[in-house]
């Protein structure tokens, strides 16, 4: 540019309309885009963990985004927030969690984050199990089927104060009945319309369709489960985290601490385990695939129980694997339960 | 139940139990010689880098083909011999000694196998590769050992008699024949292959316990190697035993148990072990100082 | 007094060195070596300290090669090298019986496999005779002495039925009976024709018993009969050569 013209520039004249110039098109642009965010806007949820998320995305469709705090590979009982989750959490207007103390990091990150948005409890109007009920009886008979754990309540309380829990607190677990998963859909769809009324219609057509896939695999497990002899319907598991589960489909999970999430066990742990199986008549036995698979291998071919491979408890499964959903894990779990429990011609 | 029955119960009732007092006494009897000359080479502390040294292969194979004994063991053989040649090499052709540069190779070595392990498996997995599972051993396992252990049994009483005179006097048998270097390597060999069968029953940390601490131990009860190698033997699988039962009625982990009560048996063998234990060293000198205050004082 | 040579077939040596040269390639130990070991010849090797006497023995051993020049070994039937090292080189406290150490010299004969046979046995238990150590056998190799322990090593050698014997410095740190019984029977397998060869520090010993000696200083000195090799002149050579200090 030429001396000249530099000049005429910095005369006021010039410099005012260039000035206004500018301000105005700043403010039509901030309209635009604000315009266009309200348009195509989604509500940002915050979902504590994978199943609660999954719930969230199949209510909330592409009306929603949402972040998960403790994903699949994280254990939620012994989850330990990052500042990211805190960031994540203040920018969420929605926030939907399990309760029931399964969340027992939550109400700190909730502070910490200065987070000012909805709270839904999904649990909320769930008819709570306690846990160490021995409630694993059938709803037909008093028979009593020699209930190991009850006469040596010592593994049991093992099991689950290795997983945060202690005898009589709140099992959290709800969403293994699929009742229950009905319950936590509705609650999620109410909490999503409170928080975006404009939507609230979507919501809860949606929420209305998922609760009746729920209810048709719902009834599918549960006559698939009815078909096999009751006394053929009983496990070890490591992790105390089915009892809703088996209250509901009437399967007697028992469960025997020992074998996961430990370097090494003893021979007692192993040996307790065996004797548990064969004195109850277990089925199949059912431990998380962090232990060795040889010692699966040779607990389950001590007993005569069948290792059942992995369930999912408190996670989803990988991405793209059949568990990644909630319903897919519920399919997955039940295939499992009735691979393992089915009568073999032995 | 009465005193004697606590003693055997727990194996006549549980599978487990006697497949890992098995599989571990069949490691003892073959460990517990290869450590008697570990220690009368002056290897001791090599066989413990050692079992560090063949962890990338162990992990190779790992990371290849999942938990799988054939691929675990032929890659444990390969690093094993391959950082024994190549600290041997740098010894030979630098001013290095052959214990640093064998330090240097086996730490280097170390490191790459927990890398390669953390890549793929979850830390659960790495713990299982370094503290085996004695009672989970499958006939694949089983049968490893065992073969594994019969083959050094039967090398070792093959080459027995050079092995000794190279232990012994090396520059002897070097003027004698040639069989010296070849003893080495077979050597070498025998001891890589029992720790790599061993890592499946106690893991890479122990497996080098059942292989140095009973040897070690019967350095005080024996005169000669063949006696010191019997007794070897023979205090590894006791250890296996008394380590399983202790697991069992003290409710501990196993392979940490069996690596205890051999290091229980070492301790009782210094101190009252007829060759040189400290009972014996104690009574030598009360005995020498009594007949010292014997002699009659000059007047 | 040296006892008059006996060597007998001065063209067919036992040890024949052709201008030698032994050592490493930065130092070399022994150079230009030329001479010969007579069969059935008693030779001592002295010199000062650092003077390649070791090394001339490891050399004639074949365990170094020459950097130049050539050893020649008789190469007959029955003149196979025994060599006995410094003491020092082996490990003392091993858990091995006295008489099992000694069966060690039988390796040429029955190899790492081969039973002991009862000749062998007889064997052994006339080496053990023959350097006193008759009642010893089943003791341990650790709880022998100095002088118990050459004696051993002796039987050992002695076990060979070589041809030719070398010792390198088989006397030092040893008392002196242990000394005259062990010389002795140096002597005596000297006159059963054995070409012997020792590595000595102790002139009187040379003198005395030594007909044959070898004066090394990092090259040949002297080598011949002792009365001309260890002459004053020679000796003072050899300090100065080696710039050692020893005599």
């Amino acid at each position: 540019m030429s001396s000249e013209k530099l000049v005429a520039l910095h005369s006021s004249a010039v410099r005012r309309r260039l000035l206004l110039g500018l301000a105005g098109g700043g403010i039509s642009l901030a309209m635009a885009s604000a315009s266009a965010m309200r348009a195509g806007e989604t509500l940002p949820v915050v979902a504590t963990f994978s199943i609660l998320g999954d719930m969230v995305k199949e209510v909330g469709g592409e009306r929603v985004s949402v972040t998960i705090i403790v994903g699949v590979n994280n254990d939620a009982h012994r989850f330990d927030p990052t500042p990211r989750d805190a960031k994540a959490l203040l920018d969420a207007r929605v926030l939907v969690l399990n309760g029931l103390d399964f969340e027992a990091w939550l109400p700190r990150l909730a502070q910490a984050s200065g987070f000012s948005g909805l709270q839904v409890l999904a649990s909320e109007g769930v008819k709570v199990r306690r846990l160490g009920d021995a409630g694993q009886h059938d709803h037909d008979g008093h028979e009593q089927q020699g209930h190991d754990h009850d006469a040596d309540p010592g593994h049991a309380q093992d099991a689950r104060r290795e997983a945060g829990h202690h005898h009589g607190d709140a099992d959290p677990h709800a969403w293994q009945d699929l009742s229950n998963g009905m319950i936590y859909a509705r609650n999620i769809a109410a909490g999503l319309a409170r928080a975006d009324p404009r939507n609230a219609g979507y919501y809860e057509g949606r929420a209305a369709g998922y609760v009746a896939r729920m209810k048709a695999l719902d009834n599918e497990i549960k006559a698939a489960f009815a078909a096999i002899p009751r006394e053929r319907r009983r496990v070890i598991t490591s992790h105390d985290a089915f009892g809703y589960f088996g209250d509901a489909y009437g399967v007697e999970f028992i469960p025997v601490a020992g074998l996961s999430n430990q370097a090494e066990p003893s021979a007692r742990d192993v040996a307790r385990i065996i004797k548990i199986a064969r004195d109850s008549h277990i089925s199949g036995v059912f431990i998380e695939n962090m232990t060795s698979p040889a010692l699966a291998r040779q607990i389950a071919r001590e007993s005569g129980a069948v290792m059942g491979g992995t369930l999912y408890a408190d996670a989803l499964g990988p991405a793209d694997e059949p568990a990644a959903t909630y319903l897919g894990m519920f399919s997955w779990n039940a295939g499992r339960l009735l691979y393992v429990l089915r009568p073999r011609k032995d | 139940m009465s005193g004697i029955e606590l003693l055997y119960m727990p194996f006549a009732e549980f599978g487990f139990m006697r497949r890992a007092l098995a599989g571990s006494a069949a490691l003892a009897l073959a460990a517990g010689p290869l450590g008697v000359f570990l220690i009368l080479r002056r290897m001791s502390l090599m066989g413990d880098a050692m079992a560090h040294a063949i962890l990338p292969g162990v992990a190779v194979g790992f990371l290849t083909a999942g938990l799988s004994l054939t691929a675990m063991t032929v890659g444990g053989m390969l690093t094993g011999l391959l950082v024994a040649t190549l600290a041997a090499g740098v010894a030979r052709l630098t001013p290095q000694r052959e214990d640093a540069s064998f330090a240097a190779f086996y730490l280097v070595s170390l490191g790459v196998g927990v890398l390669l392990i953390s890549l793929r498996g979850s830390n659960m997995e790495l713990i299982h590769v370094l503290f085996g599972t004695v009672l989970g051993l499958d006939d694949g396992a089983l049968l490893l050992v065992s073969a594994t252990s019969s083959v050094s049994l039967v090398v070792l009483a093959l080459v027995f008699r050079p092995l000794v005179m190279e232990c012994l006097d090396p520059l002897f048998l070097r003027s004698e024949s040639r069989m010296g270097p070849v003893v080495h390597v077979v050597f070498l060999l025998l001891l890589v292959m029992t720790l790599v069968a061993g890592f499946q029953v106690l893991g890479t940390l122990m497996v080098v316990g059942i292989m140095m601490l009973p040897a070690a131990a019967a350095r005080f009860w024996a005169v000669s190697v063949a006696g010191q190698m019997a007794l070897a033997a023979g205090a590894g699988v006791f250890a296996s035993y008394a380590g399983l039962l202790f697991s069992y009625y003290a409710n501990v982990p196993a392979s940490p148990a069996i690596i205890l009560c051999a290091g229980i048996v070492y301790f009782i063998s210094v101190s009252l072990g007829p060759q040189g234990g400290l009972w014996q060293v104690v009574r030598q000198a009360r005995a020498r100082r009594l007949r010292f205050s014997r002699i009659p004082e000059r007047d | 007094m040296a006892a008059s040579p006996k060597a007998r077939d001065d063209a067919f040596p036992a040890i024949e060195l052709d201008q030698v040269c032994l050592g490493w390639r930065d130092k070399v130990a022994v150079r230009d070596l030329s001479g010969r070991f007579p069969q059935g010849s008693l030779t001592a090797v002295v010199g000062p300290n650092g003077a390649g006497k070791s090394t001339l023995l490891r050399g004639i051993m074949g365990w170094m090669s020459p950097l130049a020049g050539r050893i020649r070994l008789s190469g007959r039937p029955g003149d196979d090298l025994a060599f006995m090292p410094q003491q020092g080189e082996f490990d003392r406290g091993f858990p091995v019986s006295t008489r099992d150490f000694v069966a060690m010299g039988a390796w040429r004969r029955v190899g790492p496999w081969r039973a002991f046979g009862a000749a062998e046995h007889e064997r052994i238990d006339a080496a053990l005779q023959a350097v006193g150590l008759g009642d010893f056998g089943r003791r341990p190799l650790a709880t022998l002495s100095g002088g118990q322990l050459q004696r051993a090593l002796f039987a050992r050698l002695m076990l060979h039925d070589a041809g030719i014997f070398m010792l390198d410095e088989p006397f030092s740190a040893v008392d002196r009976a242990t000394t005259d019984d062990l010389m002795a029977l140096l002597m005596e397998w000297n006159a059963r024709d054995k070409t012997v060869i020792v590595v000595l520090h102790d002139l009187d010993l040379v003198r005395r018993h030594f007909p044959q000696a070898l004066l090394l200083a990092g090259q040949g000195v002297a080598w011949g009969d002792t009365a001309d090799v260890l002459t004053p002149e020679n000796l003072h050579l050899a300090r100065h050569l080696c710039a050692g200090d020893y005599l």
